[in-house]
């Protein structure tokens, strides 16, 4: 330990190997030990607006739970005719079809090789199917008592958004689960209203919401950032003016959720970044860069 | 080597002689079949034992000389018998000897090479009668089996070939004293042959009477393979009958019964005797029934309740159903389903009843030919009562396959569509679960149809359970109904009966007591057959059923119980296993 740096006596230089017999005691290192370590190297350097920006998905999908529950709340209570959401939910759907395509100039239909008898097909199978199980969906859970019914829509909706396919790289995002969990969550919220024809355009407007609208956010995120940008603000204000018409205190502290998602949590993460210490050096495991499948094949 | 020699209790008051019997040398045996008395002559006694010999395939030899002495010793005679063995040579040569007065016995061997002692000599006594009847079990093994436990196999093999050498020398034991044979004989009937006339007449008569019915029954089989029996419905109806079953097992016993082929072994013997007395119990307890039946016009009586019983039956279910049809212990049903559910099986009990009493005025006289059928047997009276009881019950089996169907159904939606709610699906050719991409439309019929299900199951399970619990209940009453036959059928009456009476007949064994013994006269033992036990002869001889047990085990029943699968108590039978 307390030898010359770099050489001994005789001038033989130390090595950091252990197939040769060296003139120095095991345990021996020298200055150049920690030579290699880096610090750092993969860690990423986050730009503020850049980051609320990207947390605006969560933000969209958090105000799509929520403008769900709204309407819902209000079909309930008799305040929204079903005709009217029926016909809007219609209009804009129509709206959305004609922007998704116009916002790419129809690329993304072209490289899918989706055709329009497709879409129309698959609007057919939920309108029909929709309606002719809403008589069902009103009676199937008349027995169950109504707390049953809301905590289930709650772990359901809640699933939805933890299962939800943001744009992150791991194991636990699934978009199918999400989206079932969601329709189940819609399928047992609408049988508790007071006809099935409330229930067919509940679940109606649950698939729009839960299934199409994230389909055109992912397109106009991509396009016209601005524009998304602009959207989703209208859409977070939106969320919380029908909220604030229900329970102003839910809305205080939806507003409050939405602001701290969008503001705080990326200051946070930026603030947390500097504390990063990554080291890197030759003692890691090794990392196999190169692709090995054509050995393996 | 100690040399055991078998001795016939009844040979131990015989005047003096010759020993005659058989010298086993792998294990040092001599087994003493009978004593030839004085006077006689060689050359005669040679001949005897090669026609014994030639009927029975066991190589018979004079063993020795026997001496009895009553008086006071002849010396003369001593000698006399000492010179014998000169006269026929044998390797050990034996000398028996009785003192008159105390109960002293000398054995002396003399063996040409090494002279033995008296002391390695064993005298062991067997009752000739009872070994000669006796059937060793387990049935005499080969010499060359596989070599386990080598001295337990030896004294096994040793005793069956005592037991082999007994029976198979009744030719040596058909002369009795008052023949005037040239040669006379001690053995067990040498006080007189043993025989029955009744068992000699019925010898004699069965070869007619058997030959006359078992062409009686050929006939029979052959109208039974007559082609219109084999007609779809009517086959089909003869394989889910179990009176058409129990029918021609009863057959298939008495063709086994009276064929007139001679059985080759003791055990298809006993197979036989054990058919014959289980058909004729069988037909007995019938005829009890039938005369019961019969006394006071019970069948009046049992006719007149049984059409209420139908109907209080009916009237129960229909009870059960508006229950179900309400909201039963608080359960979470679902109304709409729980209606219509309810509505249908209510119309099945109306069309049941309907049925019933359209039926009504023909029961006395249908129940009058069932009970006819008493006298084919009390199984087939039994089995037709299983019948009967299935028919009567067929709206609890149709209200079972509906339920189980419908809850089948159920079961199999929600398990597939639970796969498609988290995204994966079954790979048949794989036989697991992969993940899937699914497009959207099939996303959410999936999980609609999958809500829908899940909020219906409980109607429906609660149904299947009440149904599948009163279908387990006619079920359990089948089993047992089969099971009585089942025992009439197989139980090996004869050689229970035979262990009872005459327990040497079956023997699974020998023990030796000792008899006194003194400190210069070889060891006597008195050799005893082990009866065996009843449970080995029921195991041993139960007859061949139809195989009305489960084969399916407790587990596999509740796995399809819960799974919805039906069980069918008739589909265990013989020729249907798929």
């Amino acid at each position: 330990m307390c030898a010359q740096p770099g050489t001994d006596t005789q001038g033989v230089r130390w090595q950091k190997v252990l197939y040769e017999r060296q003139p120095f005691p095991d345990n021996y290192v020298d200055r150049r030990f920690l030579e290699d370590l880096r610090k750092n190297i993969y860690a990423r350097k986050y730009q503020y607006w850049a980051v609320v920006f990207e947390s605006s998905v969560v933000v969209q999908q958090l105000c799509s739970v929520c403008v769900f529950v709204v309407i819902w709340w209000y079909m309930d209570e008799g305040l929204l005719a079903p005709q009217w959401l029926f016909g809007t939910g219609l209009a804009s759907s129509l709206i959305g079809y004609v922007l998704f395509d116009v916002i790419d100039g129809g690329e993304g239909r072209k490289k899918s090789g989706r055709t329009r008898w497709a879409d129309l097909k698959s609007a057919l199978v939920f309108i029909t199917f929709t309606y002719g199980f809403s008589p069902v969906l009103k009676t199937l859970t008349e027995s169950v008592s109504t707390d049953t019914i809301y905590a289930m829509a709650v772990f359901m909706l809640l699933g939805h958004l933890i299962f939800f396919d943001y744009g992150a790289n791991a194991a636990i995002v699934s978009s199918t689960l999400s989206l079932n969990m969601a329709i189940f969550a819609s399928v047992c919220l609408a049988s508790r209203l007071p006809r099935s024809l409330h229930a067919f355009v509940m679940v109606t407007f649950a698939i729009q919401i839960f299934a199409l609208w994230p389909m055109l956010q992912k397109k106009l995120k991509a396009c016209t950032p601005c524009s998304y940008v602009g959207v989703t603000l209208l859409f977070a204000f939106s969320a919380l003016g029908g909220l604030l018409s229900i329970s102003a205190v839910g809305a205080v502290l939806f507003a409050l959720l939405l602001v701290s998602i969008s503001c705080l949590c990326p200051f946070y993460l930026i603030r947390l970044q500097l504390f990063k210490e990554n080291i890197h050096g030759p003692w890691d495991e090794a990392e196999i860069k190169e692709d090995l499948s054509r050995f393996l094949s | 080597m100690v040399l055991k020699a078998f001795f016939p209790t009844c040979c131990a008051s015989a005047d003096s002689g010759l020993l005659v019997g058989r010298w086993v040398p792998e294990q040092g045996f001599a087994v003493v079949l009978a004593v030839v008395h004085f006077p006689f002559i060689p050359l005669q006694v040679r001949e005897l034992l090669a026609r014994v010999q030639r009927a029975s395939q066991v190589g018979l030899a004079v063993l020795g000389t026997w001496c009895h002495r009553r008086r006071e010793p002849e010396e003369s005679l001593g000698r006399f018998l000492e010179g014998l063995g000169a006269l026929f040579t044998h390797k050990p040569w034996l000398q028996l000897s009785r003192e008159p007065d105390s109960r002293r016995w000398n054995c002396k061997v003399s063996s040409p090479g090494a002279p033995c002692g008296e002391d390695q000599v064993m005298l062991i006594f067997y009752d000739q009668r009872q070994v000669l009847l006796a059937q060793l079990h387990p049935p005499a093994t080969l010499p060359d089996r596989r070599a386990g436990d080598a001295t337990a196999t030896a004294a096994e093999g040793g005793l069956a070939a005592v037991f082999h050498t007994v029976a198979r020398s009744e030719a040596l034991f058909q002369s009795d004293r008052f023949d005037e044979g040239p040669v006379r004989l001690t053995h067990w009937q040498s006080e007189g042959v043993e025989a029955s006339i009744l068992v000699e007449l019925a010898k004699w008569a069965s070869g007619p009477v058997c030959l006359l019915l078992s062409s009686l029954l050929s006939l029979l089989s052959w109208l039974s393979t007559w082609r219109l029996c084999r007609l779809c419905p009517l086959a089909f109806l003869c394989s889910k009958l179990c009176t058409c079953q129990q029918l021609r097992l009863r057959l298939q016993h008495l063709q086994l019964v009276f064929s007139t082929q001679k059985a080759e072994d003791p055990a298809q013997l006993m197979r036989k005797a054990n058919t014959l007395v289980s058909v004729l119990l069988d037909v007995a307890l019938g005829l009890a029934l039938l005369s019961w039946l019969h006394r006071e016009d019970r069948i009046g009586q049992l006719a007149d309740a049984l059409v209420p019983v139908a109907d209080r039956v009916a009237e129960e279910l229909q009870q059960l159903l508006e229950w179900l049809m309400g909201a039963p212990a608080g359960l979470k049903m679902n109304r709409a389903l729980d209606q219509v559910l309810g509505r249908f099986f209510l119309y099945h009990i109306h069309l049941w009843i309907s049925y019933i009493h359209l039926m009504s005025p023909f029961v006395e006289r249908i129940l009058w030919h069932v009970g006819l059928s008493a006298c084919l047997g009390l199984t087939v009276a039994l089995s037709l009562l299983s019948d009967i009881l299935a028919l009567l019950t067929f709206h609890i089996y149709c209200f079972y396959v509906y339920g189980a169907r419908l809850y089948c159904l159920k079961v199999c939606g929600l398990s597939s569509l639970w796969r498609l709610f988290r995204g994966k699906k079954w790979n048949v050719l794989r036989q697991r679960v992969d993940s899937c991409s699914y497009d959207l439309d099939q996303l959410f019929i999936g999980t609609l149809l999958f809500t829908i299900l899940l909020f219906l199951l409980p109607t429906t399970a609660l149904y299947y359970l009440v149904f599948t619990l009163l279908r387990l209940l006619v079920v359990a009453v089948q089993g047992l109904i089969h099971l009585l036959v089942d025992l009439v059928n197989s139980l090996p009456l004869y050689s229970l009966g035979l262990r009872l009476c005459r327990p040497y007949r079956l023997a699974a064994g020998v023990k030796f007591r000792v008899l006194e013994r003194e400190s210069d006269g070889p060891l006597r033992l008195l050799m005893q057959i082990n009866p065996l036990p009843y449970s080995h002869v029921v195991h041993n001889f139960r007859l061949p059923s139809c195989g009305c047990h489960p084969r399916q085990s407790w587990s596999s029943l509740c796995r399809k119980l819960f799974f919805g699968e039906l069980i069918y108590p008739w589909r265990q039978r013989g020729d249907k296993q798929d």
